[in-house]
């Protein structure tokens, strides 16, 4: 089946030990390879204040996850991510051509600065 | 206005471009709070097209972004107005 370029964001209850932590990331990895993805990279952000409560809890454990997957993964995924009481919230997109080139040249590390010059103007101001 | 050299207004007239399309970007990531936040006004509302001057294209990709990073509670729906 032909595979798809995806992406998925999700935060974690931050309110448990560091190997719970683990663990739950592992899970969510099995998850997406036993339904037929294979992981591209896992970034941990770690925990980070929210910019809103969710379930009366002001900080997250925030993972991103990159992986190749058909179609059919997602849905069974989602589900057992819903189900699971210490994923707070998760958000999965597919790429598109654009979004694919846009996330290599982040990997790169040579994105299109886009404030570089305003800065300048600004710091000739003060002047 | 804009075409007369000698109208007494034109010093005053900042031509707009958008900045997106001249940095050459194609997609707006909604990770990217830095840049998020630079189009957006003190209480977290979506600048509009007239003050930024976004290109009608970026400016629909830029307010998909903005609302995935609320979502993601990366950016806030509203923030109290601070006195």
């Amino acid at each position: 089946m032909k595979k798809e370029f995806y992406e998925m964001l999700y935060i974690l209850n931050p309110v448990q030990d560091d190997d719970k932590f683990k663990e739950l990331v592992d899970f969510v990895n099995n998850q997406i390879e036993q339904n037929g993805g294979e992981i591209v990279d896992v970034d941990e952000w770690g925990t980070k204040p929210l910019a809103y409560d969710i379930d009366k809890k002001s900080t997250g454990y925030y993972v991103n996850v990159y992986f190749n997957a058909p179609h059919t993964t997602i849905e069974p995924v989602e589900r057992n991510m819903r189900i699971n009481d210490d994923i707070m919230r998760y958000l999965t997109l597919k790429y598109d051509a654009k979004m694919k080139r846009h996330y290599d040249l982040k990997k790169k590390g040579d994105l299109p600065v886009i404030f570089d010059d305003e800065e300048i103007e600004e710091t000739e101001d003060d002047n | 206005m804009i075409n007369n050299p000698s109208h007494p207004k034109k010093g005053h007239l900042k031509s707009k471009e958008c900045k997106f399309t001249k940095a050459g970007i194609e997609y707006i990531d909604y990770k990217d709070i830095d840049t998020l936040t630079r189009f957006v006004n003190d209480q977290g509302k979506i600048l509009p097209r007239r003050v930024t001057g976004n290109s009608a294209k970026h400016q629909r990709q830029f307010s998909t972004a903005v609302k995935r990073a609320r979502f993601m509670a990366l950016i806030p729906y509203v923030t109290e107005n601070l006195r």
